[in-house]
């Protein structure tokens, strides 16, 4: 060993850093389960919307604080853990398709009763949307890389509204299919459809949001490249998802 | 003392130390419901309730707060947390504050988990969650859905932070080849995690969002397959098993090369073949636990094939555990008697698990006592007393201070037999016929003497796990200071002060090149 742990005991009393915001968030999350429980199990709709009042601020309060505190003082390390992270989300997906695969190849009859024509050119257009945001966000760490701010910031800009046309796509067709009686309730096929186009809508919002939280770093001027690579790695991955998601629920 | 500083801390050590006193809280509690079962079947009929979904509940907390609440926090939570970054000569881990959310919802999961005794219909779905049950069920699924995914969330992060840490902020010289034994098993397991629990999440969803919100995952009349959940369930909870043992046994590594002053036998035989065997086939044995779900026969055959090809890089492991042993010059301290036990249950656990392994055999015993004595010995027990072991070797690290000799080993020897006349029995009475699960055994009279020598046992192996719990705690505030390295162990965590300071050492270590952990001087 080349040094003498000794040293140490001069530093023994100095401060421990400490950070108030992971502690909040985890409460927040805590308030968001027990709405649930209120609202599903023991229908009680007001202490639910109670619940939901104290976690959403908590929730939001705690990661605009935390975004806050730790914009700019990241190591760079954040690219390989996203890396990591969306190994676990990856599979997420895969096993919602493999019981799919599993539920569709096993059963006698399918599709089953009840099930409707799925619009063919909607999805098309969605699939080059979320293409076109994926571009969009390359492009914009590029210009970010060359130092040019004002050109960075159009197409940031840019990203979140092909990202918000996407989500606002997928709630009109959900609400057509909807009013049209295809429910997620009325067969194993509609399950599928809306847990997993939910489930891969829910990743689009994560993703808006995480670009959001950047928005105020990105106006003022002062965003690290860390995290603009890290948040466009999260934002490509949605996605390649999409191109599974749009094979799979829409074509066959 | 500063509260906030510990409440709000960041720091890996201190998180570390959250960990331990919630999972050791979460483990008195869900002894405590495994007493309580042993309670009531001490005698045939109602003894403690007359309630058999009191029963039910008290089963419901002992497995899933022993697994999520306790064994899979105490080692992948705190071993992970306190050790590793001391091990790689870190200065933390690589997102402090990532590391104490994941300590907060692991407290967050375990609150919910104990609401089951405060809410009305608590879940009585036992661990596994397994539907038509528990989508019918008056019990509150919810709240069994939501408590996996929180703690399911919380190991998340923590394994992309230690997956991250590992591979970026190892000391200057500490290549891959000298990394501790230990470091390479967690991050095994945090791999396994990342991989698994996200379709333990999605599992557990589905029967919510099944009972809850209309779907039809499960539902055979709308097109759903019960068989589905069974395979998503065990997809990752016969990985999670190795979660658990990829730690504990580098934990037993650990004590066992430092208390018997020896190199680590077969280093890269152990890291490469035990270790990187048990990643790869963790995935592929599952089905063995859906043996009498109905299933084809060539996936049978072909379970079976897999599920006895992980007993050997299992074998390796254990190999390298004796070999490390072999020469060594011994000495018999409280985490040393604790790791040799940790070899001797294990290996019992590890022999009674290959019948259960191969089809034919194991549909004989297939939901009696014997599986649950099989597994009580392999993870259960096994991995409980790596973990006490773990923390008293860590001791004198986390605290500065050293726990008393004597009352450790009596605590060990009290909960040594304990332990085993427990799960001897369970397995005995299993092979005889008595199935699992049962609140009342009245078509079993002949089991009833075995069943009170059980509880007298479980009785016995609490006093010796009380011993020990409140030898930490006297030992934390009144031992004797026990030095910077007590055990004169050469791995990087014992190098600087104990306990270390924020920061671990005043300026970055690095090692030199024939540094090794294990490379005890030869006296």
């Amino acid at each position: 060993m080349a040094h003498d742990a000794h040293h140490a005991e001069g530093h023994a009393h100095a401060h421990w850093d400490t950070s108030i915001y992971p502690f909040i968030i985890s409460f927040g999350i805590l308030a968001l389960a027990v709405a649930f429980s209120f609202k599903f199990v023991y229908h009680n709709g007001f202490a639910a919307i109670l619940s939901l009042g104290i976690g959403v601020p908590l929730i939001i309060a705690g990661i605009a604080g935390w975004t806050s505190e730790a914009m700019g003082k990241g190591e760079g390390l954040s690219y390989g853990a996203m890396g990591w992270f969306i190994l676990a989300e990856a599979m997420i997906f895969v096993s919602f398709f493999v019981s799919y695969w599993y539920t569709k190849l096993h059963v006698d009859v399918w599709p089953p009763a009840g099930n409707i024509e799925l619009p063919r050119i909607m999805p098309l257009v969605m699939t080059f949307i979320l293409v076109a945001s994926s571009l969009t966000i390359h492009y914009a760490e590029h210009l970010l890389h060359l130092g040019n701010k004002g050109a960075f910031r159009t197409w940031y800009l840019l990203t979140i509204v092909l990202g918000a046309c996407f989500l606002g796509m997928s709630v009109y067709e959900w609400s057509h299919l909807i009013h049209e009686g295809f429910t997620i309730g009325t067969n194993a096929f509609s399950t599928v459809f809306f847990s997993v186009t939910g489930l891969h809508g829910s990743h689009v919002v994560v993703g808006l949001a995480i670009f959001l939280a950047g928005l105020p770093s990105v106006l003022r001027g002062d965003i690290d490249e860390g995290f603009m690579r890290t948040a466009g790695l999260y934002w490509h991955f949605v996605d390649i998802i999409w191109f599974f998601v749009v094979s799979q629920v829409y074509y066959w | 003392m500063n509260l906030k500083e510990w409440i709000f801390t960041t720091d890996h050590k201190r998180v570390g130390v959250l960990y331990l006193i919630g999972s050791i809280a979460a483990f008195a509690v869900a002894g405590i419901m495994a007493l309580l079962m042993r309670a009531e079947l001490s005698t045939i009929g109602p003894t403690i309730t007359a309630n058999p979904t009191q029963y039910n509940v008290w089963l419901y907390t002992h497995g899933a707060v022993m697994i999520l609440g306790f064994q899979i926090p105490a080692l992948t939570g705190f071993f992970a947390n306190f050790c590793i970054p001391l091990m790689i000569g870190a200065k933390d881990v690589a997102f402090p504050r990532v590391n104490a959310l994941s300590v907060w919802l692991f407290y967050v999961g375990v609150i919910l988990a104990l609401l089951t005794f405060f809410i009305p219909d608590p879940p009585d779905v036992m661990w596994t969650g397994y539907p038509p049950y528990s989508t019918i069920t008056t019990g509150n699924t919810a709240m069994y859905s939501f408590t996996v995914l929180i703690l399911g969330f919380a190991s998340i992060i923590g394994g992309v932070n230690f997956l991250t840490t590992v591979a970026y902020m190892r000391a200057p010289g500490l290549t891959l080849n000298k990394l501790n034994i230990f470091v390479w098993c967690t991050l095994a397991a945090f791999v396994l995690q990342l991989i698994f629990v996200p379709v333990l999440g999605t599992a557990v969803s589905l029967i919510s969002m099944d009972k809850y919100l209309g779907t039809n995952f499960f539902d055979p009349t709308k097109g759903g397959d019960v068989l589905t959940y069974q395979n998503l369930f065990w997809f990752y909870s016969h990985p999670a098993v190795y979660v658990i043992f990829l730690p504990f046994i580098g934990v037993v590594y650990e004590i066992i090369a430092a208390h018997a002053k020896n190199m680590v036998f077969n280093y890269k035989m152990v890291v490469y073949g035990g270790v990187g065997g048990i990643v790869l086939l963790a995935g592929e044995v599952w089905v063995h636990h859906l043996y009498v779900s109905g299933m084809a026969d060539w996936l049978r055959i072909g379970q079976m094939v897999t599920t006895l090809m992980i007993s050997i890089p299992v074998g390796l492991m254990m190999i390298g555990l004796i070999g490390t042993l072999y020469k060594g010059s011994i000495a018999f301290t409280t985490p040393m008697l604790y790791a040799l036990g940790v070899v001797f249950l294990f290996l019992i656990g590890g022999l009674t698990g290959i019948p259960l392994a191969v089809p034919s055999l194991t549909i004989g015993v297939s939901d009696t006592y014997y599986v649950v004595g099989h597994f009580h010995y392999v993870m259960a027990v096994a991995g409980t007393f790596a973990i006490f072991g773990g923390v008293y070797h860590w001791f004198p690290k986390m605290t500065g201070r050293m726990y008393n000799e004597f009352w450790g080993k009596l605590g060990f020897w009290i909960t040594f037999v304990g332990v085993n006349i427990v799960f001897w029995i369970m397995m005995d009475v299993g092979v005889k016929g008595m199935p699992r699960r049962y609140y009342d055994y009245a078509h079993f009279p002949q089991f009833e003497g075995a069943h009170q020598w059980m509880t007298v046992g479980a009785a016995i192996l609490a006093v010796g796990f009380t011993i020990a719990i409140l030898n930490w705690i006297l030992g934390a505030i009144n031992g004797k200071p026990s030095g910077d390295n007590p055990w004169g162990s050469p791995s990087l965590e014992w190098s600087t002060v104990s306990p270390p300071p924020h920061g671990n050492w005043p300026s970055p270590p690095s090692v030199a090149e024939d540094w090794h952990p294990y490379g005890f001087k030869k006296g």
